[in-house]
């Protein structure tokens, strides 16, 4: 019972909504242009030293989102501008590395007084003018099985803004989808040269498509920044390929398949681990052990993902064919 | 029946002709008298830093872009003090060239898997873990477990054997990837994008299922430490030297499989134009396993060696040098096997000499502001031929 409240708890929780946001910032790329985005990790970074070292310099909460979409933006014209003209996989590696290269920034001596070095930002340093914003009482509060604090870091406060944004995130993606606009992004991913010679310019639409995306990944950032704390490496590679994961579980290019995608692979990584916990026995696995197994069947159901099903739980297969 | 074969020739030396092998000289030498140039000035003010990331950009003037990885508050971490400037610049040097040429074996690798069949295999980080591990499965002294299974012992095996075993594994582990996962995939048509996310998820699958296996700790293969000998300007130690030469002869072995065997013109048959290789009856299927057999296998050689050279190794070291690899293979031109060699020089000697002014924290960010840097000038490549790629 008790495994089963955990698991439903992560349904709603605030790390479920950033990753569910980051992921549809990630659909905006790939879903619907077709971008093989694979820094979708550092967009998230950006965007959470953007807003956590503004706050810290004493600015109010609207500048300090500002500054992470400025930032998420700009990350994602710098990386778009030489790649977005090569194929595919380019842009691929270009946005791994350069994800890459901003953890490694973040975490280096170097940069410590501005990014905290490999130790990050603290939560107390950076969430007060968020949490100073709620209207929930200053103490744990239950509704049904669930204890959480009405306005503090991982709090009920933030649960209810973190799929608020997610629900007018996801809004925006199914009216941009089927407006001229995404038709366009559309055709760029079946085909290139024939929306090219349409007269349409290629290049631009690609770089509007990576920088909304890019703002939309930062946003996804400070929510789990604002669950967690800004932690330059909790947000290497791995965190990428799990929204890659969640993204294609649920279903590229459709409104949901990113917001499904997550609930799913946040509840089942939560049920798997809990459940070899209490039936492998210890000398089998141990405790320690149960990370990197439960990480190794995520590799796995990304590989049969792709392979079996690449248009995931809700996606059309023939809307979505997964070429570069 | 391999009539193919002559025009490959005369493309081949082409686009590894003298004037590409000059212009990555060039990089080089510019890098490098940059590099002694700002040592003889001594400066270790802030703005070291940017010119020296501009120094290894030198394929082309891109001051301008120097900014986007340069750090702005950069302070030098260590001084030059200690030893007098050249010697620390000349033996900064040597360690560049040394880790280039392991990393070499490692990406020649990922050259020779895109070349042939247009994959970018982001699952060979952990090929190279996994054959530093395996050496450590057999070499070591302390006890030691296969996963799930609540039995421990001790192998214990010298070294010499134990590598030898290791990279026997890990081979087979190319043959079995190419047997059951690429080979089908190939079969039924799944396009690139889609083996390259496979490869992802295989990554993600390996890189947990060895830490599960050899938990999060770093190991060492030997005991024996690494005795310095004094050449003068610099000092190597003396492991170093045999896995340079190991790693030298591993090389030359692949230049001589490529350029002078029948089966190696045949894997550039296939590098050039699948299609075409397998009308002239070039069996392309075997090509490929044979080529997936021989990229794992030089990966672990790759990884016991730098795990010799580090003196240890850990289950995320693979994951960490991909993109170092990525960067060399970019660097050198996607599927050039010799522009491999070259990239990983470049990649080497621009990591190791990068510590003479930034914090060794940062020393892997600046083969990734390369990459970065490279794509935005010469997306194909030093050696790589100028066309339109996408």
């Amino acid at each position: 019972m008790e495994i089963l409240f955990d698991a439903l708890a992560e349904v709603f929780a605030p790390t479920t909504a950033a990753f569910a946001l980051a992921a549809i910032g990630l659909n905006f790329h790939f879903g619907l242009t077709g971008l093989l985005n694979m820094g979708v990790a550092g967009f998230m970074l950006v965007g959470m030293y953007g807003y956590a070292i503004t706050t810290q310099a004493g600015a109010p909460i609207w500048l300090a989102i500002l500054t992470c979409c400025a930032a998420a933006a700009a990350f994602g014209v710098i990386l778009g501008w030489p790649t977005l003209k090569l194929r595919g996989d380019y842009l691929a590696i270009a946005t791994i590395s350069a994800a890459e290269l901003i953890r490694y920034l973040g975490r280096s001596q170097t940069l410590q007084p501005l990014t905290g070095g490999s130790t990050g930002i603290r939560g107390n340093e950076f969430k007060f003018t968020f949490e100073a914003l709620s209207p929930f009482p200053d103490e744990n509060i239950t509704i049904l099985a669930w204890t959480y604090h009405g306005s503090l870091s991982s709090s009920w406060w933030l649960r209810v803004v973190a799929w608020a944004v997610v629900a007018l995130v996801a809004f925006l993606f199914w009216q941009l989808s089927r407006s001229p606009w995404g038709r366009v992004l559309k055709g760029v991913r079946e085909d290139e040269d024939a929306v090219r010679s349409l007269g349409k310019n290629v290049y631009s639409y690609k770089m509007q498509a990576l920088v909304i995306g890019g703002v939309i990944c930062g946003l996804g950032g400070v929510l789990w920044s604002l669950g967690n704390s800004v932690q330059p490496d909790s947000m290497g590679r791995p965190t990428t390929f799990w929204i890659w994961t969640l993204l294609l579980l649920g279903g590229a290019a459709t409104v949901f398949g990113p917001i499904l995608g997550s609930i799913l692979f946040w509840v089942s990584l939560v049920l798997v681990r809990q459940i070899a916990s209490t039936v492998i026995p210890d000398t089998w696995l141990s405790p320690i052990e149960l990370e990197p197994f439960s990480l190794v069947l995520v590799g796995v159901t990304l590989m049969c993902l792709v392979i079996f099903r690449p248009q995931g739980i809700l996606g059309n297969k023939r809307e979505l064919a997964l070429n570069g | 029946m391999l009539k193919a074969i002559p025009d490959l020739e005369g493309i081949l030396t082409k686009t590894i002709d003298r004037r590409a092998i000059l212009r990555a000289l060039i990089v080089l030498l510019v890098a490098a008298g940059a590099v002694t140039a700002m040592s003889l000035l001594g400066s270790a003010s802030a703005a070291a830093a940017t010119s020296e990331v501009a120094a290894i950009a030198a394929p082309a003037d891109a001051a301008a872009a120097a900014t986007s990885i340069a750090p702005t508050e950069a302070e030098p971490v260590e001084t030059t003090s200690a030893s007098t400037g050249s010697n620390r610049v000349v033996q900064t040097l040597v360690n560049g060239i040394v880790f280039g040429l392991l990393l070499a074996l490692a990406s020649v690798g990922v050259s020779l898997i895109y070349g042939t069949t247009g994959l970018s295999n982001f699952a060979h980080g952990e090929q190279v873990t996994l054959g530093a591990l395996l050496t450590y499965f057999f070499t070591t002294q302390q006890e030691v477990s296969l996963p799930l299974i609540p039995v421990s012992f001790s192998i214990g095996w010298p070294l010499i054997p134990s590598a030898l075993v290791a990279i026997a594994l890990a081979a087979g582990t190319g043959w079995i990837q190419d047997k059951f996962l690429w080979s089908p995939l190939r079969r039924r048509k799944v396009t690139i994008v889609q083996q390259m996310i496979v490869s992802i998820g295989l990554s993600l699958a390996m890189l947990n299922f060895i830490q599960w296996w050899f938990g999060a700790q770093r190991v060492r293969l030997t005991i024996i430490s690494d005795e310095r000998i004094d050449m003068g300007l610099f000092d190597i130690g003396q492991i170093t030297l045999i896995s340079v030469v190991i790693s030298l002869l591993c090389i030359a072995g692949v230049g001589y499989f490529l350029l002078r065997t029948r089966l190696g013109r045949a894997t550039r048959a296939v590098s050039d134009n699948p299609a075409l290789a397998s009308a002239s009856g070039i069996r392309v299927d075997g090509v490929v396993r044979l080529v997936w057999v021989m990229a794992t296998g030089l990966a672990a050689v790759g990884g016991i060696l730098l795990a010799l050279y580090d003196s240890g190794t850990a289950f995320d070291v693979g994951a960490r040098l991909l993109l170092l690899m990525f960067a060399a293979v970019t660097l050198g031109g996607l599927g050039q096997a010799f522009g491999a060699l070259v990239g990983s020089l470049v990649v080497g000697i621009s990591v190791e000499m990068s510590t003479l002014w930034i914090g060794t924290d940062l020393k892997y960010a600046v083969a990734l502001g390369i990459l970065i840097l490279v794509l935005l000038l010469r997306p194909q490549g030093i050696l790589g031929r100028a066309e339109r790629v996408g």
